[in-house]
């Protein structure tokens, strides 16, 4: 009897709670229904201001990249939301961005959908707005947005996924490119012609240089010049050769020695000296080194010092690399005339000594000594990565592929 | 001893008191808005199932009174998440799952079973409203400080020359405690709260 009436008085409450959620639920359901609809678009609203609604068109267009996942068109004829992502060299995490676009092809609005490593990667809050609001209001070209200091792997990344949303719609004809003047276009083409320039930085220069950089890693120098109506571009590496392009991206050095001259010349004055620490690091590594001649090379790549030496009767070349891993790295690379590693050092491998220690067992001088025999026929570049040291070992992959470079155009000048 | 109406009053103050809704504080108190929703829910809560159980509980057996009071919060509780869904989204998500437990809260029960279970509906609701505002003011309080403090905002607008000097710790959850238990420590200072209820319960 407890029991029953137990019971039924339960089921009464449950009643008359559920026919009064019931009769509230009639009302407040489109309400929240509304709101949850409203909350989905609230990432695109972020990029797209005044939007009210969106159409997914991700389906219908051609040419899409990797890293385009979601394109839209505002409804109300604003222009379109596209999201993008991009990876950084610093993490794995992808960098999702969301581009509004106005029909204009101009940008309105762009917003950090998510990105895995912000925590770790100093975008507060307040660096993070005035980033953004450099690019409202540019086309594709993003003339006038620069990199954060600090923040580079990153904002790169960022400026990478807006450049492919932008594509995506120029690729569709849903908006008009962006016209680059030559001063874009060739500054542009620095990482092409000069790909062991680092993080190239403006420097004063007059006469008919109308733009100098300087590399960071001391590779070389890159400048924009003007000979008539024309511009150029002219890169400068560490042991002072000069080739000079136009915007098509055409080597058109034998055409316009004037200007490469004048461009060396301003190189060899502002050029910091890394022969003698080559040298001197020969001295230590290689017993009875003599006759070392410095080289000049042709390559534009992250060597800035080059020299050849005999021990005995056998000549060895060696290679001054300043690649960049997580910091400024210096790498030393001597080659036989065979073309084998005979020594591969660096001022510091791992930032710091005791990280490198702990790799498994693995050493700084069994690292070292893994090198030595490896031609360019066999180098993978594989030889020279630690899985949790990324960074650093892909700038010494990177300045032992420079240094085989260097040499291959070395020999190829001697043959 | 005998149960005063100023007892019942003093005795509705759970956060300052007993503790009994510090969880709900640490949860909801950093940021205002949160504060203010979570408040808001616990009061309408606590006054609405203190006014139907104090009507039924003459009709409701001793043995079935348990199992009836949790259903007839949890009721309220499902009917206040349903509206504060509708108008205030935001603090919905703000408050996350701390809303919906609140249907199992000790605040509200413990109300609803010693207060409005032996008194008609006028001592319940007076005790009802008294230890929701009071719930609401501390968890105000604690907000205002933490989210201040710790997030260098105020009702969710940045505060930019403290940005630089904001305490992280504090908005987390060992923030909300360490804030809540300052911010009893002085309520009872400056109140003297638990001496009169000490005094009242040697005078039993």
């Amino acid at each position: 009897m407890k029991l029953v009436k137990t019971l039924s008085i339960l089921l009464v409450i449950v009643i008359i709670f559920g026919s009064a959620m019931f009769a509230l639920d009639l009302y407040t359901g489109p309400i929240i229904d509304a709101n949850n609809a409203g909350a989905a678009n609230d990432r695109l609203n972020a990029a797209m201001p005044g939007g009210t609604g969106y159409e997914d068109i991700t389906a219908t267009l051609s040419d899409l990249p990797a890293s385009v996942t979601e394109v839209y068109r505002e409804t109300s004829g604003l222009g379109y939301v596209i999201i993008s992502s991009g990876t950084t060299d610093y993490s794995t995490l992808p960098l999702v961005v969301a581009v509004g676009v106005d029909l204009e092809g101009k940008i309105c609005g762009v917003n950090i959908d998510s990105y895995g490593d912000a925590a770790g990667n100093n975008w507060n809050t307040k660096l993070t707005q005035d980033y953004l609001a450099t690019y409202i209001g540019q086309d594709s070209t993003l003339a006038d947005v620069t990199l954060i200091a600090g923040v580079t792997y990153s904002s790169t990344a960022f400026k990478n996924a807006v450049a492919d949303a932008m594509g995506v719609l120029i690729a569709n004809d849903m908006i008009a490119a962006g016209v680059k003047s030559d001063l874009q276009i060739l500054t542009e083409l620095v990482p092409t012609v000069a790909p062991g320039f680092v993080k190239p930085a403006e420097v004063t220069a007059s006469g008919n240089i109308q733009l100098a950089l300087k590399a960071e890693n001391g590779a070389g120098f890159a400048y924009v010049m003007g000979e008539g109506d024309a511009s150029f571009l002219a890169v400068v590496n560490a042991t002072g050769a000069c080739k000079i392009y136009d915007v098509e991206g055409t080597d058109v050095t034998a055409a316009h020695e004037a200007l490469a001259t004048e461009a060396k010349a301003h190189a060899s004055a502002n050029q910091t000296d890394y022969l003698a620490a080559l040298t001197t690091k020969i001295g230590r590594v290689m017993a009875d080194a003599t006759d070392i001649t410095a080289l000049e090379l042709d390559t534009f790549s992250s060597i800035v010092s080059a020299v050849s030496f005999k021990v005995g009767d056998a000549t060895y070349y060696g290679f001054y690399s300043r690649s960049y891993g997580f910091h400024q790295m210096d790498v030393f690379v001597i080659i036989d005339e065979n073309g084998a590693i005979a020594k591969l050092d660096a001022t510091q491998f791992i930032f710091e000594k005791e990280y490198f220690m702990g790799f498994g067992g693995m050493n700084e001088t069994e690292y070292k000594n893994g090198f030595v025999g490896i031609t360019s026929d066999t180098w993978t570049g594989e030889e020279a990565i630690i899985a949790t040291a990324t960074m650093t070992s892909n700038a010494v992959k990177q300045s032992t592929t420079d240094a085989f470079a260097a040499f291959d155009s070395v020999k190829g000048g001697e043959a | 001893m005998k149960k005063t109406k100023t007892s019942y009053l003093l005795r509705g103050t759970p956060s300052v008191l007993l503790v009994l809704g510090a969880g709900f504080v640490m949860a909801s108190s950093a940021d205002i808005r949160a504060a203010l929703g979570m408040g808001a829910a616990v009061l309408l809560s606590m006054l609405l199932s203190s006014i139907v159980v104090s009507a039924l509980h003459k009709v409701i057996p001793a043995y079935a009174k348990m199992p009836a009071y949790l259903l007839i919060i949890t009721g309220f509780v499902s009917l206040i998440s349903m509206l504060m869904q509708a108008w205030f989204p935001l603090v919905v998500d703000m408050l996350g799952v701390h809303l919906a437990t609140l249907a199992v809260s000790a605040v509200v029960y413990r109300d609803a079973e010693e207060v409005a279970d032996h008194n008609g509906e006028a001592t319940s609701i007076k005790t009802a409203l008294v230890t929701g505002i009071f719930f609401t003011v501390v968890m105000v309080a604690c907000a205002l400080i933490r989210e201040v403090l710790g997030n260098a905002t105020i009702w969710g607008q940045p505060i930019a020359f403290l940005e630089d000097y904001k305490i992280s710790a504090l908005a987390g959850a060992f923030g909300g405690y360490l804030v809540l238990a300052i911010v009893m420590a002085v309520i009872n200072k400056l109140t003297g709260l638990h001496h009169h209820i000490e005094e009242k319960e040697d005078n039993c």
